[in-house]
């Protein structure tokens, strides 16, 4: 469960018109993730799948495009496979290019029937303008035999500009008033004098005019209802449109889907192809599969391939470590676990993997800290209604929270409350200092078994010296347990010991040492850097250990906290009992349960895994058939 | 970081930066090599490249002097605040109009998305646009739609305006100068303290040049009529301002336009008579000013844009330099490209060098 699980290099060579149909193969198995490394050999340089890639990007894009307007199915049969090939994908293409010029034609329409509500906006802001200026508008609604008047909108951050532009052509523009990034103006000028000059810049200017309604000077309420009208008739517009665009798309709403399921049949050669090289009729591809796949994996393409093919595989070189994927955990109670892994980093091959570690300790440490039967019932309670919210962490809430309650019941705890159930083992508070000393040897233990875990990392990728004398290696160690040991001498018999120290400063000496021989720096700084990091090494293991009294000290400050409740509590009536004792409640489980939590990743992150887990690696990423919609 | 140390950071990191600015000597010591011997000089393997072709090595050469740029400009934003950042960025994202304009000839030529994408510089994330999901659009108006929901939308709703309504190509790529120097004049305006007057200054300078030159493009080689070539300028913070621009688009030829200019700039333009003599002695007279900038002003923000913008003076020459080499041009011809390179905003000029 703490190993990785083996994987094999394999390289696939097929004939390069197989290749769609063994990149379905592949998909289907979903055990073999792309190796996108150029092949050694410099033959092997085409990149056959580019002009596919291409067509299906694009294909892609306008289905997509297509279905901002049209609803398109979330999930699509997939049961028989067949092989879309280049000529089908063009095909496909080219439709969906038609069906998208169509689809964008009602797109424009929609952008228009929104200009012009917006349009009809800004009119109806223009007359109820108009109705208080003390003019005759009738004679802004047409051209005078003098004077030529535009009356309409503009982009506000060209008014200054235009302003300057349109005085050019002998005319002065007003602005009467601005609505967000609209200004309204009236430019005005000689009839017959610089008009084509005028319209050119209007038109660069973005001015779009608007027409003075003929009954303005008579009713302003009709013409505000007959805007209002336009409005609702916008409105009715946009209904009809979306009903024909309803109708049009059923008519071919099953090509559609046929569409996507080609596209969905023609990913996997699609993302394959930056994996893939050719020289003339012979294509290769490389990846990574799981060692118990590959039987499984060669029968597959047996099966399915017309032409002769060669899979060879083999184990992981040294050198290529960093490349290989991790398969993730797959047990669905860690599920949740995994998920705040990977916030750190994925395990590198060949690294245990911390996630069942991270998931019990992580549980008895939660528990010890907030051990309550009914906070814990609630928490758990809390993440099981939530579940489809929280998604795959409420199995996390509810494990955090049958933690706490379990070391309610060891604890005696009941929100709170010391009575209302026996303790099995005793209350935190009766033995404090047993508690300090059950958390500290917890936390050495913590300790050395992280640092045996990245012992065993660097052993595994045959890091030798860094094993031995790197951070948290085994010279780390035995320093540390000599620390250890001369630290229970001290608290026991009064000394550190002769033993301890003789192992302690050798182990410090060993790694000054290496330090030393490792700096590539002038002798002073080399003498600095080496001091600093000694010490660095002895404060660093002494304070990492003691940070593990928070884990006693929240369990304490648990039961503290529920003492101050019920004191609180007892100073009041029934009612502002039971309202203090639910509020406190609730305070506790919030801010408490959330700082606990905080405080047990925290020991985690830093305590653990910046300790063993170098979370440089790659997840496992197979190729895959996507029977959900993208983005799903 | 107070601001004192970042006022220090910076400073010194301008310094530093602006001793890799050329010398006149050096372009002239560069322009007597062969590319062999440039290759060698500056670093550039590509050069030497036997499998890339001429279009290849000039596109690879352009790329990597771009990332050096851009490089520098990350580098020297980040002890910036967030204003100061903003204006600095404004000014980087030039390169990604650039890439728009070359997107828009691309569509409007029918080009493919593989041909488009050939012309395009690979910018880094904050500078650049989404480039694939821009290709993939079909036509222009799809084009400037997509765009408006990120954050060239002003830009991109100004172009689409003009285009709809005047359907060419002129207008278009007008709008987006246009806003792009309108931006970054906005940018300079909601700066306080001390940087306000030298960057003031030199994005005056910048807007001085860009205006005069577009000032006599439009209104005698494109005969655009006084108001309309108003309405593209930018009011400048310096020489060109607005007063001088309405004034100036009103006369009716270069000469009577040259003897308005402000005695500064008159000056600066002696001896130049044709538009090629005019941009290459404004090239100048902004470099002079972006030097003086450089050298002289407080404002570690307005040094770091001065160093900038000659940092890509410099590296455009290179380019201009190189390019010129690839195509075996004559060494005249080189010295006229040298000496009024920009960088390329033009997909055939690029195009040029295959």
């Amino acid at each position: 469960m703490l190993t990785p699980l083996a994987m094999k290099h394999v390289r696939l060579l097929v004939l390069t018109e197989d290749l769609p149909r063994a990149a379905l193969t592949l998909a289907e198995t979903e055990s073999f993730h792309p190796d996108t490394r150029e092949p050694g050999d410099p033959r092997l340089s085409g990149t056959p799948g580019h002009e596919y890639r291409e067509t299906f990007q694009q294909a892609r894009t306008r289905l997509a495009k297509i279905g901002n307007l049209i609803p398109l199915v979330e999930e699509v049969d997939l049961t028989e496979i067949r092989v879309v090939d280049a000529a089908e994908l063009a095909q496909v293409n080219d439709w969906l290019g038609r069906i998208w010029r169509e689809t964008s034609r009602y797109e424009e329409e929609y952008r228009r029937l929104e200009d012009e509500e917006g349009f009809v906006a800004e009119q109806q802001a223009a007359v109820a303008n108009f109705a208080e200026l003390r003019v005759d508008l009738r004679l802004l609604r047409s051209h005078t035999r003098f004077l030529e008047i535009h009356v309409g909108l503009v982009p506000r951050e060209n008014l200054r500009q235009l302003q300057g532009a349109v005085g050019l052509a002998d005319h002065m523009l007003f602005n009467y008033t601005t609505r967000g990034e609209q200004a309204h103006v009236v430019i005005v000028g000689p009839r017959g004098h610089g008009e084509t000059e005028l319209a050119s810049v209007l038109s660069s200017a973005g001015f779009q005019s608007l027409p003075i309604p003929q009954e303005l000077d008579r009713s302003p309420d009709e013409i505000a209802e007959s805007l209002a009208r336009r409005r609702a008739e916008i409105e009715i517009e946009r209904q009809t449109l979306g009903h024909r665009l309803q109708e049009w798309a059923a008519s071919f709403a099953e090509r559609l889907t046929e569409a996507e399921r080609t596209l969905r049949l023609a990913e996997p050669f699609v993302t394959l192809d930056p994996s893939v090289r050719n020289a003339g009729h012979l294509a290769c591809l490389a990846g990574w599969v799981p060692a118990r796949a590959v039987a499984d994996l060669r029968r597959r393409l047996d099966d399915s391939l017309t032409q002769p093919f060669q899979l060879d595989s083999r184990d992981p070189l040294a050198d290529e470590r960093p490349l290989v994927p991790s398969v993730p955990v797959r047990s669905r109670l860690l599920q949740p676990f995994a998920l705040l892994v990977k916030q750190y980093g994925i395990p590198q091959y060949g690294e245990v993997d911390p996630v069942p570690l991270f998931a019990v300790t992580f549980l008895l440490m939660f528990g010890t800290m907030f051990g309550d039967v009914g906070q814990g019932a609630v928490i758990a309670i809390l993440a099981w209604i939530f579940r489809k919210p929280l998604g795959r962490l409420y199995l996390f809430g509810v494990l955090a929270g049958l933690s706490s309650m379990a070391f309610g019941f060891l604890f005696g705890s009941v929100f709170g409350s010391k009575e209302l159930l026996p303790a099995l083992w005793m209350s935190p508070l009766k033995d404090p200092i047993l508690m300090l000393q059950l958390a500290l040897g917890w936390g050495i233990l913590f300790i050395v078994l992280a640092c045996l875990l990245a012992i065993y990392n660097r052993l595994v990728v045959k890091n030798l010296a860094g094993a031995l004398f790197g951070h948290h290696g085994l010279v780390n160690l035995v320093f540390y347990l000599a620390l250890i040991w001369g630290a229970v001498n001290l608290a026991t018999a009064g000394a550190f010991g002769w033993w301890p120290a003789t192992l302690g400063l050798m182990a410090l000496g060993g790694l000054a040492w290496y330090n030393w021989r490792h700096l590539d720096a002038p002798v002073a700084e080399r003498v600095l850097v080496v001091f600093i990091e000694t010490l660095e090494t002895v404060i660093g293991y002494a304070s990492n250990t003691l940070s593990f009294l928070r884990v006693a000290a929240f369990s304490l400050n648990h039961v503290a906290l529920s003492i101050a409740i019920f004191t609180l509590a007892g100073m009041m009536g029934t009612f502002g009992h039971l309202v203090t004792l639910i509020l406190g409640n609730i305070f506790v489980i919030v801010l408490e349960g959330g700082i606990v939590m905080i405080q047990v990743m925290r020991l985690q992150y830093y305590e653990g895994f910046s300790r063993y887990f170098s979370g440089n690696g790659h997840e496992f990423a197979p190729l895959r058939l996507r029977r959900a919609a993208p983005g799903r | 970081m107070s601001d004192t140390s970042r006022q220090a950071y910076l400073h010194t990191r301008v310094s530093v930066m602006s001793t890799r600015l050329f010398n006149p000597g050096e372009f002239d010591a560069l322009m007597r090599l062969d590319l062999a011997g440039m290759a060698e000089r500056l670093g550039f393997r590509a050069l030497l490249d036997e499998q890339l072709s001429t279009r290849g090595k000039s596109r690879a050469v352009e790329q990597t002097l771009i990332q050096t740029l851009l490089t520098e400009l990350t580098i020297l934003t980040r002890p910036m605040l967030a204003p100061e950042r903003a204006l600095v960025l404004a000014w980087g994202r030039r390169y990604a109009l650039f890439n728009l304009k070359t997107l828009i000839r691309g569509k409007l030529h029918n080009l493919t998305a593989r041909e488009i994408e050939d012309q395009l510089y690979e910018l880094p994330p904050r500078l650049g646009l989404a480039d694939q999901a821009l290709l993939r659009t079909e036509n222009v108006l799809e084009l400037l739609r997509a765009l408006e929901d990120g954050p060239h939308a002003p830009i991109a709703r100004q172009a689409r305006e003009v285009y709809e309504q005047r359907r060419e190509p002129f207008a278009l790529e007008a709008a987006i100068d246009q806003r792009y120097y309108a931006g970054l004049a906005r940018h300079v305006m909601r700066l306080q303290d001390d940087h306000v007057e030298p960057l003031r200054d030199l994005v005056g300078a910048l807007l001085d040049r860009v205006d005069l030159m577009w000032l006599l493009r439009f209104r005698f080689t494109y005969r655009l009529s006084p108001s309309e070539t108003f309405f593209w300028l930018v009011p400048s913070f310096r020489l060109m301002h607005r007063e001088r621009l309405l004034e100036l688009v009103d006369l009716e030829s270069i000469e009577r336009v040259r003897e308005a200019l402000p005695t500064a700039l008159a000056d600066s333009l002696d001896g130049a008579d044709t538009l090629i003599e005019l941009q290459r002695h404004l090239g100048a007279h902004f470099a002079r000013r972006a030097r003086h900038i450089l050298r002289r002003s407080r404002s570690g923000v307005a040094r770091a844009l001065a160093y900038l913008m000659l940092r890509e003076m410099d590296l455009m020459t290179l380019f201009a330099l190189i390019q010129g080499r690839l195509l075996g041009l004559q060494p005249d011809l080189v010295v006229a490209a040298v000496e009024l390179s920009e960088p390329a905003s033009n997909p055939a000029g690029r195009a040029a060098a295959a």
